[in-house]
Parts: structure tokens; C-alpha cells; sequence
């Protein structure tokens, strides 16, 4: 019996890519794969409970422990801006963190994939891994952020929350990104020219793989490109939603009969209980269930109204599917689910490609957005209100998510990436 | 989706009442139609409460829908119990459940008093005197001064299951190792049964709700078997108290059935008597069985914090 392929997942250290990966790797296990995973340092846990095996990179945390409310307190003053603004003070700061990141991760990943031998890499990440380049096997691209991450004429700047259909106004968005981040990419580039690799051109901190790149966008939010991408290495999979433990929703000490609706703008955005209270205040006079996701802070709440449950992790593909509405940041793995299960999205974002998704929502009539900060209760009180009513809206993605459940997406990846182990092709190429 | 078990909203409970006291008075026969518009005028509240009332009394097999969307009656008023005197007693076993999921979910404060939790809840002084007797039993409540009952806030925090790990990791592999450990065997292989059924399943098909309860049967084996009556207080108390505050297991299905596997193995050294091995292993079950998942994480998000 020939033995089984082991391939190795490398998400970034963020629950979207992690728990992406984690609906990869069960379809490969399933298919007779071996799949394990690496962590950063300080992510570790999250793919023991499903029962992967995890090699954590080895070394020290470099520099002193940051003061957790310090942390806090910078970012939220950062979630209250424009894209514009955020590119300041969060994603030039946080491009700099993800280069140190690659950087410390280059000796310990060359070290690791050496010992672990995979028959393929699957990196999902937004920069790239000079050790994975020259593993001297074929490695995967997901790109589990939102399709703007793969640059286009066609396709609104990536983090701008910019309007499709309106390029004149995305070059300042363009020029300014470009220069906010022009320190961590010659920082950068430096670092991949010393390990022998040609650098992306910038701004750009990773290049599509030459063998397979997976996208979760799924059809109906998908953008029209000047430029299509190469059917043989770029493979949409309609959403790629992990198996997941049953939810049984609480039961709650009033409402009980009202639509369920789950509020998550992950560990990160959850670090603002001051907002959360002010939307608790609105759920309470509304017809609704509401299921809140308050992470690390759920100590913090006090007065909870009867129809409000919070809690510090939901199992949350089992939740969507049974929620009439799902308010959440735009992370790209929450907004795939949701549109996976039919289900509509309010999208209140506050950093990253949340600002893609919540204009392409809108867009593409799959959800509304609102501001994080500049709401009143009304405004969200009427969201809220309007897409649990909008049948039309309703109807229009339970077909959807009908075509997408179909599309099987984490089988489909599992499939690609096994096909890539054994096709000849791939072998060649890697050696290329 | 609505829980089975939901507790009936007394303002519907006591509508449902005053229809069937209406058809009594009004002579309504078993088979007759029920009018929810002319109900909604009799009782001066609108029709969605009717529809509730009579959906609780057709729960109560005292009405059935028909095939236009309404409701008949099928019993006789005049021979049928008190709907409110039905509801009070259930109530009264619910209520103590109520108070602590309330609490769990940060809906009612700690310090609380006898009138406050009545006015709450709708029912009988007694009934909520029972359930805070209940909950003191288990060390979930106790008498504060004057009128004032403090529920233990602590019991129901997330530091609560951190801090429960510790305790169990110093006192179940030691309840194991205790000289007068009796081995129920019946108990045993009884356990032994449902693990092995549970072993069978897949993680599509794994039962979870009898996981948990194979789950709470053994530790509680372990506890009460130790011999030494104070570590099966201790052990007892805190189990039922687990159960009754920290709610049903987040974890991965793939985790609980690695945790069973945990618990056929310390069940096999039980019964082979080897207590010492029986307890490395449940040092190591209750290790893994902690949730080791970052607090905090994505991007930039730097790795360890030091918390002020």
C-alpha cells in the first residue's frame, strides 16, 4: 500500500486562514492524505481539537510581551478610521509585523519542512516564505481574503473599500498604500533577495504559486477582471467551510420563537466591549435572538438583556446555518460562510479586506453595511429590521448557497492539491 | 429554532386559562371551532397571543389544529386541571435551572432576593425559596444578610473552568490512588457498554449528548468510588456543579472522541487494578481536555501579551 501524502498547512496566525485550512485538511484526511500543520509560535490548539498533529515553529517570541490593553486601546482608536487613514496607523504597522514574522519564521520553516518531508505545501498567508519557495515541492496559494487580494484593472484596490466601476477614484488609494508600505517591503525584498529568490514587485508581499492557487470568492460576489485568471493555477471554490460540532442555540429567557442572529467580528473586534454594549442596548427592544461572540471579554458584560446570549466562541458554520443574519467585521472566512448557508450579511468592518467585502455586499445585494461607530440605534435597529424581512434577498441566497453547498468547495481543494502531488507535471515544475 | 423545553411564558399560560374558562362559560363542546379573532375581543389583547395560547393549550393535548389554520377544542373544560397549577409546578423544578442560566448569561445580577427573583420568574414565593435551596445545596448560592441571597458569580465565570481544571488535576488522579478505592464492577463494565458504543461511531455519526453523559458517569465513578467520604464530597459537588454551570462541551467532535478513547483506557487499568497507571493516564485526559486555543489572534496581532 503506497504510503499516504503528507502535506503540510501553513495558515497564517489568524482564526479566518486557520479554520479555513482546518475544512481543507479534514477533506484531505478523508481522502487518505496525511495532513499536518505548522504554527506560528503562540498559535497552537486550534487544529489539535480536530485532531491534526501540529509542529510549531520552533524559537523564541522575539522582544518583550506587549501590554495587552496598550494593544487594545491603539486599536481601537485605529478601527474608528477611514481605509484611507488605516493605512497609517494599522496596515503599514501590521505589514511591518507580518515581514518580521517571515523573517523570524525562515530558519525554524527551512528546518521543519526538511524533517517533515511533505509531498506539498499549502500556504495560506499574504506573504511569502522564502523556505516554502525552495522546499523543492509544489506549493499551494489560498488566498482566504477577499478576491481583491489578487490584483486586476477591473478589481477595486485591495483594502481600499473602494466601488467597483470607479478606477478614477481608486488611484489615490493605490498611490498612498503604495507608499505607506514601501518601508516593510524593502525590508522586505532585502530578506527574499538574501535567501536567493526574486522578491514580488511592489507593493505586492507574495505572488501567486505557479502550480495552484485556491479562492474561496464564490460566483455571486465575484468580480468581472480585465485580465482572467489562468483556469489551471487559480481554482475558485465557492466558499470552503470546515465540519463543525452541532450547535444547540440556549434558550433564552424571552423571544424564544424569534429568528436567530448571530453578531461576530472575531477575537480581534471583540476587543471593543464599549461598542458591543451600545448594540446589545438595540438588540433588546428588537424581534430577535441574538447570539454574540464577545471572545476573551465575556466576563465583561453585565445586564444582559433576555433575548441576548453572549458567549466566548461559537462553533460558527453550525450557528450561521441555523441564524436568519449574521452581523460580523467582513472577514472573508464569516462572509463566505454566510453566503454558504443563505444566509444575509450585516457587515460593520474596521480594518483589512472587512472594507472590500462590506462594499462588495452592498454591491452585489447579498448584505448591507454600516459604519462600526457612526450609527444611531435606529440605523441599526432598521439593518437589522430590513434583512430579516427582505424575502427577496432571502430566496436569492438560499439559491445560492444551494450552488455553493454543491460546489463542495474544501473537497474540491482537497482534490486539486492531491492531483498536484501525483501529476508528473508538477514534479517537473517543482524542480523547475 | 425554539427549544422543546422552553419554559411557557405565564402571560400565555394564563390566556390559555381564560379560553378554556370562556368555553366553559360559554358552553363550548369538544369538536367546536375556536375563534381567535372573537377570542382576541373576549380577552382585549390581539390575535398573536391568542395564537400562542392556543398553540400551549394544542401542546397540552386540549386543543388540535384544523385544516383551515385554526383550533378546536378536543377536551372538556369543566374535567380538565388547572393549566396555571400545571405550569407552577414545573416551575418549580425549572426554576433553579433558570436562576443559574440567567446568572451564566450575565441576565440578573449576583445579589438577589426572594421578591426580586419571584417578580422575575412569575411564580410562588416557595417555588423560588426551593430553587435557591437547590442551588445553596451545590454551593451555587447562599443566604446573605437580611432578605438577600448571593448566587456564586465566580462558579459561572470563564476563570471558573480554568481554576476547575486545577482542582481536578490535583484531586481526581489522587482520588485513584487512594487506599480504600472500591471497584464497582457492575458500574464499570455498565461504563464500559456505552464507551464501547461510542468507540464504534464516526465523527459524523458520534452522539455527544451520550458522550457527556458517559462523560459526568465516570468522573462521578471515580469520585464516589475513592473510599474517603471527604474527596467524595468534594469530587461530587464540584461534578454537579460542573454540569450544572458550565454547559455543554465547545470542543471538536474529534477531541470527545479522543476523550472517550481517555476513558476506556483509565476504565481498563481500573479494572485491571492498576491504580497508579490509572491515574498518570487521567492526568494526562484532564491535561488535554483543556482548550489551549489563543485568546487573541490575526494579523499583527503580536504573539504573547502581558496582561496589566
Amino acid at each position: 500500500m503506497p504510503a499516504s501524502k503528507v502535506i503540510v498547512l501553513f495558515p497564517e496566525a489568524s482564526y479566518g486562514a486557520a479554520l479555513n485550512c482546518v475544512g481543507i485538511a479534514q477533506e484531505l484526511r478523508r481522502n487518505g492524505a496525511q495532513p499536518v500543520f505548522i504554527c506560528h509560535p503562540g498559535f497552537s490548539g486550534v487544529f489539535a481539537e480536530y485532531g491534526f498533529a501540529e509542529y510549531q515553529l520552533a524559537g523564541e517570541i522575539a522582544g518583550a510581551p506587549t501590554d495587552w490593553n496598550e494593544f487594545i486601546e491603539s486599536h481601537k482608536h485605529a478601527f474608528r478610521q477611514s481605509p484611507m487613514e488605516q493605512l497609517q496607523s494599522y496596515v503599514a504597522p501590521t505589514w511591518n509585523a507580518i515581514v518580521d514574522t517571515a523573517i523570524r519564521a525562515e530558519e525554524p520553516l527551512s528546518k521543519l519542512l526538511a524533517r517533515l518531508k511533505p509531498d506539498a505545501i499549502v500556504l495560506d498567508n499574504v506573504v511569502m516564505f522564502p523556505a516554502i519557495a525552495n522546499a523543492g515541492v509544489p506549493w499551494v496559494r489560498v488566498v482566504s481574503c477577499a478576491e481583491t487580494e489578487i490584483p486586476d484593472p477591473n478589481v477595486p484596490p485591495y483594502l481600499s473599500g473602494c466601488q467597483s466601476g470607479h478606477p478614477a477614484g481608486w488611484r489615490a488609494f493605490e498611490s498612498a498604500y503604495e507608499k505607506a508600505v514601501a518601508p516593510a517591503h524593502k525590508r522586505f525584498a532585502a530578506f527574499v533577495a538574501d535567501t536567493g529568490l526574486k522578491a514580488p514587485q511592489a507593493p505586492g508581499f507574495l505572488d501567486p504559486s505557479p502550480w495552484l492557487n485556491l479562492l474561496l470568492a464564490p460566483e455571486i460576489i465575484r468580480h468581472e477582471r480585465a485580465i482572467a485568471l489562468d483556469p489551471e493555477t487559480f481554482v475558485f471554490l465557492d466558499g470552503c467551510v470546515r465540519k463543525e460540532a452541532p450547535y444547540t442555540p440556549p434558550r433564552f429567557a424571552s423571544n424564544n420563537d424569534d429568528p436567530l442572529v448571530l453578531t461576530s467580528f472575531g477575537s480581534l473586534g471583540a476587543i471593543d466591549v464599549d461598542m458591543m454594549q451600545r448594540m446589545i442596548a438595540v438588540f433588546a427592544d428588537l424581534p430577535g435572538r441574538f447570539l454574540i461572540n464577545a471572545g476573551n471579554w465575556r466576563d465583561a458584560y453585565q445586564h444582559v438583556p433576555d433575548n441576548v446570549f453572549i458567549d466566548s466562541w461559537f462553533p460558527q458554520p453550525s450557528v450561521v446555518e441555523q441564524s436568519s443574519l449574521f452581523i460580523h467585521h467582513g472577514g472573508n472566512n464569516s462572509f463566505c460562510e454566510a453566503l454558504y448557508f443563505g444566509v444575509p450579511s450585516l457587515i460593520m468592518p474596521y480594518c483589512w479586506d472587512g472594507h472590500d467585502n462590506a462594499t462588495r455586499a452592498v454591491e452585489t445585494g447579498v448584505g448591507k453595511t454600516l459604519d462600526r461607530y457612526s450609527w444611531s440605534d435606529a440605523d441599526l435597529a432598521q439593518s437589522i429590521r430590513s434583512l430579516l424581512s427582505d424575502e427577496a434577498m432571502r430566496q436569492r441566497l438560499k439559491a445560492n448557497a444551494a450552488i455553493m453547498q454543491n460546489a463542495a468547495g474544501t473537497s474540491r481543494a482537497a482534490v486539486e492539491i492531491l492531483k498536484l502531488t501525483e501529476t508528473a507535471s508538477g514534479q517537473a515544475r517543482a524542480s523547475a | 429554532m425554539t427549544a422543546k423545553t422552553d419554559r411557557p411564558n405565564p402571560r400565555h399560560v394564563s390566556l390559555a386559562q381564560m379560553i378554556l374558562d370562556i368555553a366553559l362559560e360559554r358552553g363550548i363542546e369538544p369538536g367546536e371551532r375556536l375563534a381567535e379573532q372573537a377570542l382576541a375581543s373576549m380577552c382585549n389583547v390581539s390575535r398573536t397571543p391568542i395564537r400562542k395560547a392556543l398553540k400551549l393549550l394544542a401542546d397540552n393535548d386540549l386543543v388540535t389544529a384544523d385544516a383551515d389554520g385554526g383550533f378546536v377544542l378536543t377536551a372538556d373544560p369543566s374535567s380538565t386541571p388547572r393549566l396555571d397549577d400545571a405550569v407552577k409546578i414545573a416551575n418549580d423544578q425549572q426554576i433553579n435551572s433558570a436562576i443559574l442560566r440567567d446568572l451564566t448569561a450575565g441576565r440578573i445580577s449576583a445579589t438577589q432576593t426572594v421578591a426580586s427573583l419571584q417578580r422575575r420568574y412569575g411564580v410562588s414565593r416557595q417555588a423560588i425559596q426551593n430553587g435557591l435551596t437547590k442551588l445553596a445545596e451545590q454551593n451555587l448560592a447562599e443566604r446573605a444578610s437580611g432578605q438577600q441571597w448571593l448566587l456564586n458569580q465566580f462558579a459561572v465565570s470563564r476563570e471558573a473552568i480554568a481554576k476547575s481544571y486545577e482542582f481536578r488535576l490535583a484531586t481526581e488522579p489522587l482520588a485513584l490512588t487512594l487506599p480504600d478505592f472500591h471497584r464497582d464492577l457492575t458500574a464499570l463494565a455498565s461504563l464500559r457498554q456505552m464507551m464501547q458504543a461510542l468507540r464504534v461511531m464516526n465523527e459524523a455519526t458520534f452522539d455527544r449528548n451520550m458522550f457527556e453523559r458517559t462523560d459526568f458517569e465516570f468522573h462521578m465513578m471515580v469520585a464516589k468510588g475513592c473510599g474517603n467520604p471527604f474527596m467524595v464530597e468534594a469530587l461530587t459537588n464540584h461534578h454537579r456543579m460542573r454540569r450544572e454551570t458550565h454547559g455543554g462541551s465547545k470542543v471538536g467532535t474529534f477531541r470527545l472522541m479522543q476523550s472517550n478513547i481517555d476513558h476506556i483506557q483509565i476504565l481498563e487499568q481500573i479494572e485491571t487494578g492498576r491504580m497508579e497507571l490509572a491515574a498518570d493516564l487521567m492526568r494526562v485526559h484532564i491535561q488535554m481536555s483543556q482548550s489551549h486555543r489563543p485568546k487573541l489572534a490575526g494579523r499583527g496581532v503580536p504573539p504573547t501579551f502581558k496582561i496589566a
